[in-house]
């Protein structure tokens, strides 16, 4: 109790320069980063990626709140409670009703505020998005198979007959084509060690794992050039595989799919076991 | 109870300085080795932030010794070898003897009033088995191949050998068993010392806290700390028996279909527990500090206790946080999003406890206290940011990015090293005899505090803008290039944080041999470590004490004006 009854004139020390400005310096610069979507990867290409921003910015402004109360109550007894001739400590176990009253109190906003409110539109953001992976059935759903291997993106789509496993498969190293407004439905695995698709202008990271198929997908609304990175530690040349991830609008990615079926398939060879690796879609 | 718990005092040099059951030799053992190794993985860090800073430029100094073939540069290679080593060092040999090895065997015996450790020879054991790990894993900076580059996580099947053949892989995971086996023995003789040796009066609810930290630290290190030995025996199997039980079939002909992903749950299962095994003696050293340098009661000693028990028991059901991206089922990832972010409550209360124990007191502003009140900043900070990583959204773009290293190194490494550093200035006199300088201190202090929070801040920007974790070279990646910045600005914060630990190194040598003489009681606390005369005499405490007050009593108005602590053996006045 003691400390709310003092608390309330002590944030007059706040007005005094060197505790107020940089508070507020930390404050505004937090508010200004996370206001700015253009830093790093640039602005979301994805129609889900808007969300990471939002839950950004929401966890930021509650955590710096909480943050800039410790460093208030850390710095205040630094003034005003130092060691000196004639002063003596207040002698408080903290053990009276009121303070295990206020403990309490504490405890249930934290947990509200903190934690509830940031836990309730995540889990919405992950049944309406993250998690929710189109309907493979649906023929809007862009299927892509992906195998990665010490150190590159294997892709294979099904091509224009829309089957994977046959000659007219459209496969891809290190590039990837999607059309655009389309949900892109990924399965992956890898031949070797574990990896992680990471298209960070889409916001979508997911492990590649051997001897499993996980599921990821993200539907991008900008057309354009992005990246592919890996983000799970797979070798010496982790940092190298890249690849590059290109979003066609549907006109241009037509003609694009038409023609590559039609390359592959010319260039098809049954007996090639290396090329033949397509497993039947799974949901 | 511990009236007859006594051994002869040793009188071959061997006895007495290198297999030594005495608990306060040991706990010079533990304290050296851990500091020696923190100076070698500290090293490592400098290495790397100088190629994450000048990608492909020879490292000054130490480069041509180190990577004659390159002319000194850091090859791919042997950068995922020095991150690896530099996280197993940290963890395994510098923090865990430091902290929790030295701590540990100084401060429990000495707290409790016990004449010494309950196990002497599991207790020299310990060490010596520790010891054999962190030889076994320096051994194996040298085999051909060179060390393990799996990382410190040594996901399979990276580190089996369809991700590299070396012995390197095989050695560091015999070595983690070691230092596991090392653990355990430490943690059962804690925790039996801790229930069986309390002096008479010395009840559940007068123990300094320091002394629940490793406590609750060494319960978690026997229940968890089997689990990765039995990870270790099983990835040593895959290596050299040719088993598979963490290679799918779909990868080695032949293979009957392991899973890489069961490594993952018995490695979290340990992993995340072993956070907490670091943090928890912090905590307790901090509840201590605060109250016996603010000079008041640590307030709210039993929910202060109640959190740290009640975050023991959630570490145990929250590691998948570490593997939310990995392919959980939806049910189990909202789950342990949901215990993770629980975690927040019980660590709440205990900073509401710590800046109450600030409030109003009459803080002295000692090297160990400045410390104290760092991992309070620095933990609020490292804490904080846990949400972002415990909220799913946030953490599929931040997982594996830069935001997730700025992130555990301010939770369990900063705040757990400060901790230790608050502690080695604390018992430093007790221990050697000698006072370590107040000036060197605080130098160290002020030069250690701001390069660190701007070093992991900078980290917590760079992994915002989405740059991952564990490249060689981020200058690779087209949206990272402009942010090359950040990586020099990070590393020059960390040459300056790597520079100020120098200071550390002369006080200590400086103090330990050419130091001021130190009084019995140099801090004015009353617990019963400071009862006793220094140096430390073979058996403690003469006569085992009584114990007739809680270790918290400061500025009790019964004490009269002119003195504000009370030894706990001393009864207080009506």
């Amino acid at each position: 109790m003691s400390m709310l009854k003092t608390l309330l004139p002590s944030f007059a020390l706040l007005r005094s320069r060197w505790l107020g400005c940089p508070l507020a310096l930390m404050l505004t610069s937090t508010w200004a980063l996370a206001q700015d979507k253009r830093w790093g990867p640039g602005e979301p290409a994805s129609d889900y990626g808007d969300r990471f921003y939002d839950l950004f910015w929401l966890i930021t402004i509650l955590v710096s709140v909480a943050f800039a109360l410790v460093v208030v109550l850390l710095v205040i007894p630094v003034l005003r409670d130092r060691a000196r001739p004639g002063h003596r400590a207040s002698f408080d176990h903290g053990k009276s009703l009121h303070d295990k009253r206020l403990t309490a109190i504490i405890s249930i906003v934290t947990f509200i505020v903190l934690d509830a409110w940031v836990l309730v539109i995540a889990m919405k953001d992950l049944r309406e998005a993250y998690w929710a992976i189109p309907d493979a059935k649906d023929p809007q759903t862009y299927r892509v198979e992906v195998l990665a291997q010490q150190w590159a993106w294997n892709f294979r789509a099904t091509g224009v007959d829309g089957e994977f496993g046959t000659a007219d498969d459209i496969l891809t190293i290190n590039e990837l084509v999607v059309p655009l407004n389309r949900p892109v439905s990924f399965n992956m695995t890898s031949k070797d060690v574990i990896h992680a698709l990471f298209l960070p202008e889409m916001r979508l990271k997911r492990d590649v794992n051997p001897g499993a198929i996980n599921e990821a997908w993200f539907k991008p609304i900008k057309e354009g050039d992005f990246t592919i990175l890996c983000a799970e530690l797979c070798g010496f040349a982790h940092y190298q595989m890249y690849g590059k991830l290109v979003v066609l609008e549907q006109g241009q990615f037509n003609e694009w799919e038409a023609e590559a079926s039609r390359l592959a398939s010319t260039a098809f060879d049954a007996d090639d076991t290396e090329a033949h690796w397509a497993w039947d879609w799974q949901e | 109870m511990s009236s007859d718990h006594i051994h002869p005092e040793p009188t071959t040099f061997l006895r007495k300085h290198v297999f030594s059951t005495d608990h306060k030799v040991i706990a010079k053992q533990f304290l050296w080795f851990g500091l020696i190794w923190l100076g070698i993985g500290g090293i490592m860090a400098m290495m790397l932030r100088w190629q994450l800073a000048n990608p492909g430029v020879p490292v000054p100094l130490l480069g041509g010794l180190l990577f004659p073939r390159t002319g000194g540069v850091i090859d791919p290679a042997s950068y995922n070898t020095l991150f690896t080593m530099h996280g197993t060092i940290m963890i395994f040999l510098g923090l865990t003897p430091a902290m929790i090895g030295a701590l540990g065997n100084w401060c429990i015996p000495l707290m409790i009033g016990a004449r010494d450790m309950i196990f002497p020879t599991l207790n020299m054991l310990s060490f010596w088995a520790m010891f054999a790990g962190g030889a076994v894993g320096f051994y194996s900076l040298f085999v051909p191949l060179g060390a393990t580059e799996a990382g410190w996580t040594g996901y399979p099947t990276l580190s089996t050998t369809v991700g590299g053949v070396g012995q390197g892989e095989t050695l560091w995971a015999i070595a983690v068993f070691l230092i596991g086996a090392s653990s355990i023995m430490g943690g059962i003789n804690y925790i039996t010392t801790v229930i069986r040796l309390r002096a008479p009066g010395m009840s559940w609810m007068r123990l300094p806290l320091t002394v629940w930290g490793l406590f609750l630290t060494s319960i978690l290190n026997v229940l968890f700390v089997p689990v990765i030995g039995s990870a270790m025996i099983l990835l040593v199997l895959d290596r050299v028996f040719g088993t598979s039980f963490y290679v799918p079939a779909s990868i080695m002909s032949g293979g009957t279909g392991g899973d890489p992903i069961l490594y993952q749950h018995l490695f979290w299962i340990f992993g995340h527990p072993e956070v907490y095994i670091l943090i928890l003696p912090a905590w307790g050293v901090v509840c201590d500090l605060l109250s016996f340098f603010a000079r008041k009661p640590a307030f709210g000693y039993r929910t202060s206790v109640g959190s740290m028990v009640v975050i023991t028991v959630l570490s145990a059901v929250v590691y998948g946080h570490h593997m939310f991206t990995t392919g959980l089922s939806a049910m189990l990832g909202e789950s342990f999003m949901l215990l993770t972010m629980i975690i927040s409550v019980p660590a709440e209360v205990l900073f509401f406890n710590w800046l109450h124990t600030l409030w109003k007191g009459s803080l002295r502003l000692t090297t160990p206290m400045l410390f104290a009140m760092s991992v309070i900043f620095v933990f609020g900070l490292g804490g904080l940011t846990g949400i972002y990583l415990a909220t799913i959204g946030t953490d599929i773009f931040l997982h594996d990015t830069y935001f997730v290293v700025g992130h555990f190194h301010l939770t369990m490494a900063a705040s757990a090293l400060f901790g230790t550093f608050g502690a080695v200035y604390f018992w430093f006199p007790k221990m050697f005899g000698r006072m370590m300088s107040e000036k060197l201190g605080k130098w160290h202090f002020w030069l250690s505090f701001v390069p660190l929070v701007i070093v992991f801040c900078i980290m917590f920007i760079s992994g915002y803008a989405g740059m991952p974790r564990r490249y060689y070279d981020h200058t690779s990646v087209e949206y990272l290039r402009p942010l090359q910045h950040l990586n020099v600005a990070t590393s020059v914060a960390a040459f300056l944080l790597g520079a100020a630990q120098l200071i550390f190194v002369f006080n200590f040598i400086k103090s330990r041999w050419w130091g001021k003489p130190a009084p019995q009681n140099p801090w004015d606390v009353g617990t019963l470590d400071w009862t006793i005369e220094t140096p430390v005499p073979h058996y403690n405490f003469k006569t085992i004490p009584v114990v007739q007050c809680g270790p918290h009593e400061f500025s009790n108005p019964v004490l009269g004006p002119d003195t504000d602590w009370i030894y706990q053996t001393e009864k207080l006045p009506d």
